[in-house]
């Protein structure tokens, strides 16, 4: 293992430290345990969004605490769901008398603790609401859509709902909005090579100098195909492919367009992925109305790139474009 | 008699003072079908329970839900999850009372299952601790003493670890290992007659 570290144990704690310390009009670390980020204060007289989930992904999900975007978020430990009570400190943080959505990445522990954390604010009278992300074309087929893993499609979902909320719509009308971008977003990425837990010390999987790996998951999950490493264009196609098999794209259409570095490649690499992904949506006659390029979305050092797009209709373009400030968003 | 935050306390104190031996006996079996973190989970859920224990407010529904959050504060493992799952869905049904009435448990006990399958996904008939608990529900009903309610809980759960014992786990990590698990008590069956054991 070859990383900038201290101690493994104490890696995400620091890591929040250090947040924390460099932006701190933005973030906070709370919660009995410090495993909540969340804003300085509350923000009063709207809907709460709250996020949590395992580290390693920053600036997913803690990253995404800001102006238009989270209100809080539950921290795990890398690539590890956090328990239940700080998605609970995160969601009575947010809690401002008009309710929460919660929105929960596509995980097993990340659902389980999500329920149990909303049950248990339900007791203390407070609403939820939740939406899945599940955004990840290469985990399932399109009859087994709800298996997807939840990956970079958070982060439009997560733009879109903060707008909604910062626009003072209720609970419902944000869950409403942010389930309808969840329907509406896909991606798929490509994994060059692998990645490594501190705690666990070693790769997480193996992959050969000349190879990739299409639809390999955030945490090293096994993609649809590895293969020989080809050039930019010929991977971008082959995910644009996935992608627009799975959700057409037609003349005329609007879309939101993410290309998301996972960690360890080169912004160069993902203007190369942007320049043939945008290339091939103006074929296909659609309208990019936002781009984003960069990394979004990461999985500690794994080197590769996602390609997330996000259909829009009125309503979601206007929400995805409506500003929004946190030290990670650039649009 | 009735049910209170004081027998919770008692039942607390009684596990806690024999969990180690408990969770090297689970962690034993839990490794050689799971991922061998029950033991773990047992022993620190119950010392974070002992050091809440004070604290417990006389709501037993409230006191049920601060041990929910005392589990799931030491540990992401489903049996942890599941374990908070179960006092939660109690806490539901008991909260605003002081005192639960003996005869009312199997029902709470109904509940809590109920509340289990809808999170975990196991069915009755997977060897899991869910046909422990629906014995122990069956074993129960209309009894009001509580001594008698732990005699036939006891007597229940040997029965159904003897009668599942020779049968394939079907869900969770067990499953992978379904022909290995035959002739294995499953561990999370076999934790609830532990527990049951340091009750009285």
């Amino acid at each position: 293992m070859k990383k900038l570290i201290n101690e493994p144990n104490a890696y995400v704690d620091e890591v929040l430290a250090g947040m924390a310390m460099a932006h701190p009009d933005s973030y906070a670390v709370g919660g009995a345990t410090g495993r909540m980020l969340h804003r300085p204060q509350a923000v009063a007289d709207k809907v709460g969004v709250v996020s949590g989930g395992g580290f390693g992904h920053i600036p997913v999900f803690a990253g995404y605490v800001g102006d238009g975007l989270l209100d809080a978020c539950a921290v795990g430990d890398v690539f590890a769901s956090p328990d239940m009570n700080p998605m609970l400190e995160s969601v009575q943080f947010s809690n401002t008398g008009k309710g929460v959505l919660c929105v929960v990445g596509n995980y097993g522990g990340d659902r389980m603790n999500f329920d149990m954390a909303c049950e248990m604010a339900e007791m203390e009278d407070i609403e939820t609401r939740k939406v899945i992300v599940s955004d990840d074309v290469a985990a399932a087929g399109p009859d087994e859509a709800e298996k997807r893993r939840g990956v970079a499609g958070f982060v439009f979902v997560t733009k879109v709902a903060g707008a909604a909320a910062a626009a003072g719509m209720s609970l419902d009308e944000v869950t409403s909005v942010a389930q309808k971008a969840c329907d509406n977003v896909r991606s798929v990425g490509v994994a060059l090579s692998s990645c490594t837990v501190p705690q666990a010390g070693k790769p997480t999987f193996e992959i050969a100098d000349d190879e990739m790996e299409i639809g390999m998951g955030i945490h090293g999950e096994p993609g649809v195909r590895r293969g020989k490493l080809r050039p930019v264009d010929e991977v971008t196609d082959e995910m644009m492919d996935m992608l627009v098999a799975d959700k057409p794209i037609k003349s005329g259409d609007r879309v939101a367009l993410l290309v998301n570095g996972l960690g360890a490649t080169p912004i160069e690499e993902l203007y190369l992925v942007f320049r043939r992904a945008k290339a091939r949506l103006d074929d296909l006659g659609a309208t990019v109305s936002l781009h984003l390029v960069g990394n979004y979305a990461t999985s500690m050092e794994m080197a590769g790139a996602s390609l997330t797009i996000l259909h829009l209709d009125d309503e979601l373009e206007t929400l995805v474009k409506a500003p929004a400030s946190c030290p990670f968003w650039g649009a | 008699m009735t049910l209170t935050t004081a027998s919770l306390k008692t039942a607390i104190d009684n596990i806690h003072a024999g969990i180690d031996p408990i969770g090297a006996e689970m962690n034993d079996l839990d490794g050689r079908l799971g991922d061998g973190d029950l033991g773990v989970t047992l022993v620190n859920g119950f010392n974070n329970l002992a050091g809440i224990k004070d604290d417990l407010p006389a709501d037993i529904g409230m006191a049920m839900l601060s041990s929910a959050k005392a589990i799931t504060a030491v540990s992401g493992s489903s049996f942890g999850t599941l374990m908070a799952t179960a006092l939660m869905a109690c806490a539901k049904a008991t909260k605003g009372r002081e005192a639960v009435d003996w005869a009312e448990v199997p029902d709470l006990l109904q509940a809590a299952q109920d509340a289990m399958i809808a999170r975990g996904g196991a069915s009755l008939g997977d060897k899991t601790m869910l046909d422990i608990l629906d014995a122990i529900i069956a074993a129960t009903r209309g009894k009001e003493d509580p001594g008698a309610m732990l005699a036939a809980a006891k007597e229940a759960a040997d029965a159904t670890l003897d009668s599942f014992r020779d049968k394939p786990n079907k869900i969770g990590r067990a499953r992978v290992y379904a022909d290995k698990s035959i002739g294995m008590d499953d561990p999370g069956m076999m934790a609830v007659k532990r527990l049951l054991e340091r009750l009285g």
